[in-house]
């Protein structure tokens, strides 16, 4: 088997103080889809903050390596030239700078300072047109406004301009419209192939009804708690988290 | 043209403005009276005690100069780069007029086809024959010796200045462009502006204060301002100061309006330079209807020390105030910003806000904002607020997680953050002010 295209190893995080993740790890290869479930405030943004380089989010312990490359000593900016991707559960507004702007310089960062941009607006508007994102938000200051849906089209929009190695989706589906998520879900498939991986964090099975995951892992309290197929997510859709609390109960009361 | 380097005749005090100073500036004699007056009173009043009022964050004796060690300024030199910028953008018809004043001394002055619809714009000296009615009915009204002891300073000795009139139901397009270079070490330098705005004219004035001389380090510059702007019912005036002046110039500024019935005026100011600076940007609304927007940015880096006020003063009724007041500081800058907002007890139905938003870049700069509020009725609708912080982690984050280097990403947030303002100013300086903004945010 050759190398994963991604992999952490241990992964404690720490917020504030406070330690809210315990020691999880992932190999995703080239090509899968894997998803993490979790009720609130297991700590799946964490990770996934963490993982991004977020400075709040502290990696105590713990490896990651994307391409065999290890993320640690990077900061965000590194780790995103490195090809890791963070759709966020929350994307923030940046008053005064339109999306246009932003993501050539976004672009512009990933192709290297010199590098020939001639192409930009060509590929952005085409990449709008694709997602359903109209003109007009070209011009428009970055998620300033926006609602809830169209945040999450334009998180999905970056992540297809910026064609990254693995991309880190947390909770894209929340927040979506019906055809809003099936559009979305489309731009996810038309940027995943067989050189690539998504890890995607949500709640529900809807997502994962147009974008399939081969595994399923299950965060509970700051760990991944159990692994399994896309029968997981059916399961847990089924019965919610209770019985994943029965099986971890014990150690975890004690 | 007076070329030689005049020395302003001796006196007993250090400080005092000699009698002689005033002989050497010509004027009709109601002119000269107002000069005597306003000389009486700067000599005659203390100085402002440190720590009151205004006076809360700068020593009143920065300003202090002592004229038997002082020359008028009087050349420039190295100035020419923004002037032929400017000329360029007047001689590609962008402009509707420009002046260049040098050092109060030498005012060149051109104006475009906008003339013939009635655009007046002269130096003061001229004026004084052309217009004198309506100089004599606005000059000193707004700013003069009765304002404080250092507009009575610039009442007294400034030498020549511009006046710009636009007459009823006449709107410039274009803007009007005003240089006004300074010179060097141990010079004074007293810019005088007056413009009036007849009913339902409307006007987009650039008033550009600079240095002809680069930085230097022996001894400062002094330049004391005054700027009065008239705008009679329903006329619209959009008056950008840009204060671009080097850390070797010390400034005092007072830029004050009046507007009257449905007038309406936006103030710009653009605060960049000088090494220690007082500004005053100050507006009356006396009449009924009338509305004042400021939008300011200040942009400070090394040493350089701020101190701004504005005054929003409600003499009329159902009278709209609202202040926009972003402050960026890196290095070693520090400002502080005092905002008044007074509504008279029988200017009812008004509303008035203010803003005041100020970005620290580093450890080391340092923000104070004030807001003051004398509101004597009840019917008015206020709101006030400020911040003062670093640029926030969470979007530094956002952007950099993106790809985006950390530099890259403060610069991108710093300019979204003026970007609002530059918005209002015309398209030809907003360029120039996101360049000079840019190159601020590079320098280290
Ligand atoms: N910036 C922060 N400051 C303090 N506590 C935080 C911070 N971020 C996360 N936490 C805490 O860490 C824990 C995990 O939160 P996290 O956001 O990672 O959960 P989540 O699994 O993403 O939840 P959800 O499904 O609701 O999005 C929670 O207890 C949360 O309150
Ligand atoms: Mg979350």
């Amino acid at each position: 088997m050759s190398e994963p295209l991604f992999e952490f190893k241990n992964i404690h995080v720490e917020v504030e103080g406070k330690k809210v993740v315990h020691g999880v790890s992932l190999k995703i290869n080239k090509g899968e889809v894997h998803a993490i479930m979790g009720p609130n405030g297991s700590g799946k943004s964490s990770l996934s903050n963490a993982l991004m380089g977020h400075p709040a989010y502290k990696i105590t312990q713990g490896e990651a390596f994307l391409d065999g490359r290890n993320l640690i000593n990077m900061s965000a900016d590194e780790r995103s030239r490195a090809g890791l991707f963070l759709a966020f559960q929350y994307p923030l507004a940046i008053p005064g700078v339109t999306v246009a702007n932003f993501m050539r310089a976004a672009l512009q960062s990933h192709r290297g300072k010199d590098a020939d941009m001639t192409d930009f607006r060509k590929l952005f508007t085409a990449q709008m047109k694709e997602l359903h994102v109209d003109r007009s938000f070209a011009t428009r200051y970055l998620n300033d406004g926006f609602s809830g849906g169209e945040k999450k089209r334009i998180e999905i929009l970056q992540m297809s301009m910026l064609k990254p190695r693995i991309a880190l989706l947390d909770e894209t589906d929340s927040g979506l419209d019906i055809d809003a998520l099936k559009q979305v879900a489309e731009g996810i498939n038309r940027y995943h192939n067989d050189e690539n991986g998504v890890l995607m964090v949500t709640h529900y099975q809807r997502l994962l009804n147009y974008v399939k995951p081969q595994y399923v892992h299950v965060m509970y309290k700051g760990q991944f708690v159990t692994s399994g197929g896309p029968e997981l997510a059916l399961k847990l859709e089924d019965r919610g988290y209770e019985w994943i609390e029965k099986k971890v109960g014990q150690e975890a009361e004690v | 043209m007076n070329n030689s380097a005049t020395q302003i005749p001796t006196d007993n005090s250090t400080y005092h403005i000699p009698e002689a100073a005033l002989d050497l500036i010509s004027g009709p004699q109601w002119l000269h009276k107002m000069r005597q007056t306003a000389r009486k009173v700067f000599n005659d009043t203390p100085l402002p005690q440190r720590g009151l009022a205004l006076w809360r964050y700068t020593n009143p004796e920065s300003f202090l100069v002592d004229h038997n060690q002082m020359v008028g300024a009087q050349s420039c030199e190295g100035c020419n780069k923004t002037t032929e910028e400017v000329r360029q953008q007047f001689n590609d018809g962008n402009l509707a007029g420009l002046a260049i004043d040098c050092c109060g001394r030498d005012i060149e002055i051109q104006t475009g086809p906008d003339a013939e619809q009635g655009l007046v714009i002269l130096p003061l000296s001229v004026a004084m024959d052309t217009h004198e009615k309506l100089i004599q009915k606005h000059f000193g009204q707004l700013v003069g010796s009765d304002t404080g002891k250092f507009e009575a300073l610039n009442t007294a000795l400034w030498h020549d200045g511009i006046f710009v009139y636009v007459p009823d139901n006449t709107t410039i397009e274009n803007p009007v462009h005003l240089l006004r270079y300074g010179d060097g070490a141990k010079t004074t330098y007293y810019p005088r502006l007056l413009i009036v705005l007849d009913n339902n004219a409307q006007l987009t004035l650039i008033d550009e204060y600079s240095d002809g001389s680069v930085e230097h380090d022996n001894g400062y510059a002094y330049v004391n301002g005054a700027v009065e702007i008239f705008g009679a019912k329903d006329s619209r005036c959009n008056y950008i100061p840009l204060q671009q002046h080097t850390s070797s110039t010390r400034i005092y500024l007072n830029h004050r309006t009046r507007i009257e019935q449905g007038a309406s005026t936006f103030t710009i100011p653009l605060v960049f330079g000088s090494g220690l600076s007082k500004e005053n940007f100050g507006v009356y609304l006396d009449g009924s209807g009338a509305e004042s927007n400021i939008y300011g940015v200040l942009f400070g880096s090394g040493h350089q020390q701020f101190d701004n006020h504005t005054l929003h003063h409600h003499r009329a009724s159902k009278t709209l105030s609202n202040i926009d007041f972003k402050v960026v500081l890196r290095d070693r800058a520090v400002s502080a910003y005092t905002g008044l907002i007074r509504i008279d007890q029988n200017a009812v139905a008004c509303e008035a806000y203010q803003g005041n938003r100020n970005l620290l870049l580093n450890e080391g700069t340092r923000a104070e904002t004030i807001p003051e509020l004398e509101i004597l009725n009840e019917d008015v609708q206020c709101s006030h607020g400020a911040t003062v912080g670093p640029v926030d982690p969470e979007m530094v984050f956002f952007l950099t997680a993106r790809g985006i280097n950390r530099e890259e990403a403060i610069r991108m947030i710093v300019s979204g953050f003026i970007e609002g303002t530059l918005s209002h100013i015309p398209n030809n300086l907003q360029e120039r002010i996101s360049n000079i903004v840019q190159q601020r945010l590079e320098v280290n």
